[in-house]
Order: C-alpha cells, then sequence, then structure tokens
C-alpha cells in the first residue's frame, strides 16, 4: 500500500461519511417547517435526473448530443423497461445488453 | 424479535436490485482501478472505506490522468454534496430511531440506497434492522465486487465490450423512475436536467466535479416549492 493512495483514500473517506451522517446526526433534533419538507421531497427526483442528465448525454465528461453516442440509444430502450416494469433488474439487463450489443455491433461509437 | 428479523429481510430484499446493480458496477471499478495501476488492496480498501460509486469513479479518473491528491478530494467533496441533501430529506423519517444508530447507518447512504429507502419509507415507518439490512448489504456487495474485478483486472481488458460502462446510467434511470410519484416530480426532474445541461454547457468544467448537479438540484427544487404557490 502506498502511503499517498492511503492518504487519498482517508480523505476520500471523511468527505463522503460527513455530508452522509451530519445532518442525521444534527437535524433529527428540529421539527422542520413544512415549506421546508417538501423542498426536500424534491431533492431524489432533481438528483437523480440531472444524474440520468450527464450519465447518458456527458459519458466521457463533455456533452456529445449526436447519433454516435451510444449511450442515448442504450437509454431509450432502457427508460421505456423502467417504466412498464419498474424493476431494477430488468432495467439494467436491458441497458448493459444493449449496450453490449451496439458496441460490438454498430461501429461509430464514442 | 421477529420483527426485527423481518425488518431486516425486507431490508435485504430490496437490496437485492442495488447489489445485482453494484455487481457489475463494482467489478468495473476494480478493473478500472487497475488499469489506473492501483494494487488490488488499494482498490478494496477505497471501497471498503469509501463506499461511493461515483466518487470512486471521478478519483480514479484523476489518478489515471495523473491528478493531485487535492483535485480527487475536492471534486469528492463536491459531488457528495448531494448526500447532504439526501440525509437531510431522510431526517423526517428516521426522527423515530435514536440519534447515534441512525447516523450510522446513514454512513450506509448511497444514491441507490437512499432511492430504495425514499420509496420504502413512503408507505412504511423506518426502522434500524430495515436500515441495516438494506445498507449492509449493499455494501458487501460493493466492495465485494470491486475486489473480484481488481484481482480479475488482468484478464479482463475492456469493460465496455461487455456493456457494463452503461450500468450506471441504467441504475439512475430506474431509480428516478421509482421516485417520480406525482405529476410535480416530472415536472422538477425535467427542469433539473434543463438547468444542468445548461450549467454544463456554459461552464464545461463543472461536469469534471458535477457541480452543476448540485446547482440544477437546488434551483428545481426550490422551483417546485415556488410554482404550487
Amino acid at each position: 500500500m502506498r502511503p499517498e493512495m492511503l492518504w487519498i483514500i482517508v480523505g476520500m473517506a471523511l468527505v463522503t461519511a460527513i455530508p452522509r451522517f451530519l445532518p442525521v446526526a444534527i437535524l433529527s433534533r428540529f421539527e422542520f417547517p413544512e415549506i421546508f419538507r417538501e423542498w426536500l421531497s424534491y431533492i431524489a427526483p432533481a438528483v437523480l435526473a440531472a444524474l440520468v442528465a450527464v450519465s447518458v448525454l456527458a459519458p466521457n465528461g463533455t456533452i456529445v448530443m449526436s447519433p454516435d453516442n451510444l449511450y442515448i440509444w442504450a437509454f431509450i430502450p432502457t427508460l421505456v423497461v423502467a417504466i412498464y416494469t419498474r424493476s431494477p433488474f430488468y432495467t439494467l439487463v436491458t441497458g448493459i445488453g444493449v449496450m453490449a450489443l451496439m458496441y460490438n455491433f454498430y461501429t461509430p461509437h464514442i | 424479535m421477529i420483527i426485527i428479523r423481518n425488518e431486516l429481510i425486507t431490508g435485504i430484499k430490496q437490496a437485492i436490485p442495488v447489489i445485482l446493480a453494484y455487481i457489475p458496477l463494482g467489478l468495473a471499478f476494480g478493473v478500472l482501478a487497475h488499469e489506473a495501476g492501483l494494487s488490488v488492496a488499494e482498490a478494496a480498501l477505497m471501497s471498503a472505506m469509501v463506499f461511493t460509486g461515483a466518487g470512486q469513479y471521478i478519483a480514479i479518473g484523476i489518478i489515471a490522468a495523473g491528478g493531485s491528491m487535492l483535485t480527487i478530494i475536492m471534486a469528492n467533496l463536491l459531488v457528495n454534496l448531494r448526500y447532504f441533501l439526501f440525509s437531510a430529506s431522510m431526517v423526517p423519517h428516521l426522527k423515530v430511531l435514536p440519534t447515534g444508530i441512525a447516523s450510522a447507518l446513514m454512513l450506509g447512504l448511497t444514491d441507490e440506497t437512499y432511492a430504495v429507502a425514499a420509496v420504502h419509507f413512503k408507505e412504511k415507518p423506518a426502522t434500524a434492522s430495515y436500515l441495516a439490512g438494506l445498507n449492509i448489504s449493499s455494501y458487501l456487495s460493493w466492495v465485494i465486487s470491486s475486489l473480484v474485478g481488481a484481482s480479475l483486472g488482468n484478464i479482463i481488458t475492456n469493460t465496455e465490450q461487455l456493456g457494463l460502462n452503461f450500468a450506471l446510467a441504467a441504475m439512475y434511470t430506474i431509480l428516478l423512475i421509482l421516485v417520480i410519484s406525482e405529476k410535480k416530480h416530472l415536472m422538477v426532474a425535467l427542469v433539473s436536467v434543463i438547468v444542468c445541461l445548461a450549467v454544463a454547457y456554459l461552464f464545461p468544467a463543472t461536469l469534471s466535479n458535477l457541480s452543476n448537479i448540485i446547482v440544477a438540484s437546488l434551483v428545481a427544487a426550490t422551483l417546485g416549492v415556488i410554482i404550487k404557490r
């Protein structure tokens, strides 16, 4: 184990653990106003929608909105399966399967 | 005792789709870590101590590109800001639990365990054993698959060929579908996508640490509250 790598891991562990437990550790004593609870209820759809957009449209760190971006093509059947089955398992199998097929049989990928 | 056991089993059962996502994601992480020059022990320790998909992938990318320790930690700090929001939104549900136990269980909070628990808590009250079942089994699958991936790093040379690079996007897609339970959520989601892409387009650097996602979420959730009134 390289010492530098150990420090990277310890640093990452700290900046990941603190935002996870701190709000629950501190805020549990307070009663949130209704409007703040409503705001919090929108966080999950907002964050997940943004994560979907970035992981599909900018898979390699830059936005690529063109037919060459295989992620867009893989996303379409994945979304359809997600909506109709509501099953994480079938959704993942579809996404990974379609991506593997396209990668191996359809050339102009990014 | 029976209730505790049932809750634990419910948590583990609901972790199954998360585990199915973590296996390819963890394997891919292990392989990429190997490619970036990490030893098996380093890759496994990172997964065991950090347990975060996006942050670890970003770290590997920066290491592979020869970036500094500070860049890695700053990028992780930014990308993990969403956990503040997730954790805070769990507070109303977790009030029934002792604060110490609830805080400790939150160490297992990820995008995926959060989304599963958030959907569950809409119907059922929170219990420590449910969260333990969900979070600990998800955690173990992540650590073990990272370890296996790093060990197989020599054999698996192209994760793209296996379609594994799409696993994360597919996971986010189904989680989004599961958390949208009313029209308002759909509107918030669309606003978030538009803001997130606009910020990324205007400031491409935000894509490297995903800070555009934080901005988009804050704007979209706030608009969600305002527009109703």
